[in-house]
């Protein structure tokens, strides 16, 4: 007997790891996705398993979430992680001066650092710039951005969860004040029908405030695009960043014989089409080249953009630790997800938006709103989804099916 | 280079009317084929069908025909002023420029899922033959070797072969087992070295010089 029957609504790494706890606590659920899956923003993610280090001197209680899902990542989903690790470098005077603040920060939340002697580091990279001043080594990793969450997809869809991608949510029905289906459109049939639920999950990402629209709620969304590049040629083992506060063009991610550094952010009404802003590429490459020189030199492989669904409207008060100088830029929204039960604020009862976060703790977010779901039935099922390993990925396409 | 005049897409959809198969856009310099789709989708037509994720090469899933060749749509720059585009032949029609990709999994070795386990550098230094290893391995397994091939006896295709030599690289003590899963009519002995699966493989795969090497160590054993 199941226990209801849940639509989620965004088939990227929310709504996958979303519909895989759902039927492990035993809900039926559905999972509609207006494209492919992942094509919104999770598949453009730069590609980095954060270990938190990038987010403790801001908010400890982010590093150490970050921390805890790279452990069970690793244990669930090993096929779509990479354990490359990462190395913080110092470039200037005022890098090296951050060090200890940033040392004690990752110390307090739990992340196992290790300060690298800068002849040290670049035996370790050869790339680096060889002027570095400092270096501190970190749990960062590489992760796939498609086939992490495929994992949680062919896993859920084993389960019994029910995945319809090119499927739209174009009207959300309510009787009573209560959910109780969704309108979609599916573009293969050319067709409309009803899906009925008990409970919507509304995990559209960037897209969530024109979903919850349908429900006629307001969530606090902002659409806030960055620009990545990739050159050819795996350029570091390790994910290099500027050891300083989060900013942009920071971080270079190796991702199998490709390097990319990302990013830079801006604040957009619709996540639609985002392409890169030209600037963005030769500012980017330039970054790059101040941590690894060959970056500027190697040959251009591709730049692409993608609209994070920050949670928060800006207003330069955010607790995601992102203190750059200039409070417009959306670095000053918090990283961290917030999950809204839009019955619990006047709205339809049965239904909840979660929005922001990162793509490491998928996993956790889905925990946290399946909790809210569950309170919503009024029921108590434990969580596995921390223990559980995941199926392998291709088994999404039919083939096999480890016991 | 890129073009920044307008160009015309054309787009091969079954059950469409004529009028929604071709568009005339502009695009920025550097645009790829999948930005062109994208604004199509956007503000034209937003019942295009096609997949994409990772917009730079490294998902697979943005596979298709482009001006009669299996090309990945987001590292394809615009540089014509005329393009058309098709699904690729090789894997199942879901709609439009759209996919079902199931095919090209049937025949991968079980289990070769799983890439070699983590390594780390903890120990500060860098792992031996670090160079050598294949991270996520390089295959993206987006099936245009497979669209590129021009075998049309029944065979397995380059993807699969390529993926069953790599497995046995990673765990050579399967060598024995996975060996004589391809030594057959329709494993390794269909190739008749055309070479077209290495010429369109998008991260140097070289799926041809895998299906040589297998052979080889059939010969061998």
């Amino acid at each position: 007997m199941k226990l209801g029957h849940v639509l989620v609504i965004g088939g990227g790494g929310t709504g996958a790891a979303l519909l895989h706890d759902l039927v492990l606590r035993g809900f039926s659920a559905t999972l509609i996705e207006r494209g492919e899956l992942t094509s919104g923003t999770t598949g453009r993610h730069h590609g980095q398993l954060h270990s938190g280090a990038r987010y403790a001197t801001g908010d400890r209680e982010i590093a150490r979430e970050c921390m805890d899902e790279v452990r069970i990542l690793q244990k669930i989903a090993p096929e779509a992680i990479e354990m490359n690790y990462g190395l913080f470098v110092a470039l200037n005077d005022e890098d090296r001066e951050f060090a200890p603040e940033f040392l004690s920060a990752c110390g307090e939340a739990g992340i196992p650092v290790r300060k690298i002697s800068p002849p040290q580091a670049l035996r370790m990279e050869s790339a680096l710039n060889p002027t570095i001043l400092a270096a501190v080594q970190v749990p960062d990793g590489t992760l796939d951005a498609w086939r992490l969450p495929l994992h949680f997809f062919a896993t859920a869809r084993r389960n019994g969860g029910v995945i319809l991608t090119f499927t739209e949510a174009i009207g959300i029905h309510v009787k009573n004040g209560r959910i109780t289906g969704a309108r979609v459109r599916d573009y293969r049939a050319m067709k409309d029908y009803d899906i009925d639920a008990d409970y919507i999950v509304n995990a559209a990402g960037a897209w969530s405030g024109s979903v919850a629209g349908l429900a006629g709620v307001h969530v606090p969304v902002t659409p806030a695009p960055g620009t990545m590049v990739a050159v050819k040629g795996r350029l570091t083992n390790m994910v290099i960043s500027r050891l300083h506060p989060p900013g942009d063009g920071d971080i270079i991610v190796p991702q199998r014989r490709l390097s990319i550094i990302g990013s830079t952010q801006w604040q957009t009404q619709s996540p639609d089409g985002v392409v890169p802003r030209p600037e963005d590429i030769a500012f980017l490459t330039n970054k790059a080249a101040e941590m690894v020189p060959a970056f500027a030199q190697a040959p251009f492989h591709a730049a692409w953009s993608a609209a994070r669904p920050l949670a928060g409207v800006y207003a330069g008060g955010g607790t995601g630790g992102q203190d750059e100088q200039d409070g417009q830029d959306g670095r000053t929204l918090s990283r961290d997800f917030i999950a809204i039960d839009h019955g619990a604020e006047g709205g339809p009862a049965g239904m909840v938006t979660v929005i922001g976060g990162k793509a490491t703790v998928l996993r956790a977010m889905a925990e946290k709103t399946v909790n809210i779901v569950c309170s919503g039935f009024g029921v108590e099922v434990a969580c596995e989804t921390a223990t559980r390993p995941l199926d392998p990925y291709r088994s999404f396409y039919g083939g096999e099916v480890l016991p | 280079m890129s073009t920044n005049g307008p160009i015309t897409v054309r787009i091969a959809r079954a059950h469409r009317p004529a009028a929604a198969t071709s568009f005339t856009l502009t695009l920025q310099p550097g645009a790829t084929v999948l930005d062109a789709l994208e604004q199509i989708r956007v503000t034209r037509d937003e019942t295009l069908l096609y997949r994409h994720s990772c917009h730079h090469g490294s998902c697979g899933t943005c596979g298709m025909m482009i001006n009669g060749e299996p090309r990945l749509a987001c590292t394809t720059r615009v540089d014509d002023l005329e393009i058309d585009l098709k699904p690729l032949p090789t894997m199942t029609p879901i709609g439009d420029l759209a996919v079902d990709p199931t095919p090209l999994f049937d025949g991968f070795p079980v289990p070769a899922a799983y890439i070699r386990e983590s390594e780390t550098n903890r120990d500060g230094q860098r792992p031996e033959q670090a160079d050598r290893w294949e991270r996520f391995e390089d295959c993206i397994e987006c099936g245009l070797c497979v669209a590129a091939c021009p075998v049309t006896q029944r065979f397995v295709g380059p993807a699969v072969l390529a993926g069953y030599n790599r497995e046995i690289e990673n765990h050579p003590e399967r060598e024995n087992e996975l060996l004589p899963q391809v030594d057959t009519d329709h494993g390794v002995w269909a190739c008749d070295r055309a070479l077209r699966c290495s010429a369109v493989c998008p991260t140097g795969v070289y799926p041809a010089r895998h299906i040589a090497i297998l052979q080889r160590k059939i010969k061998k054993g």
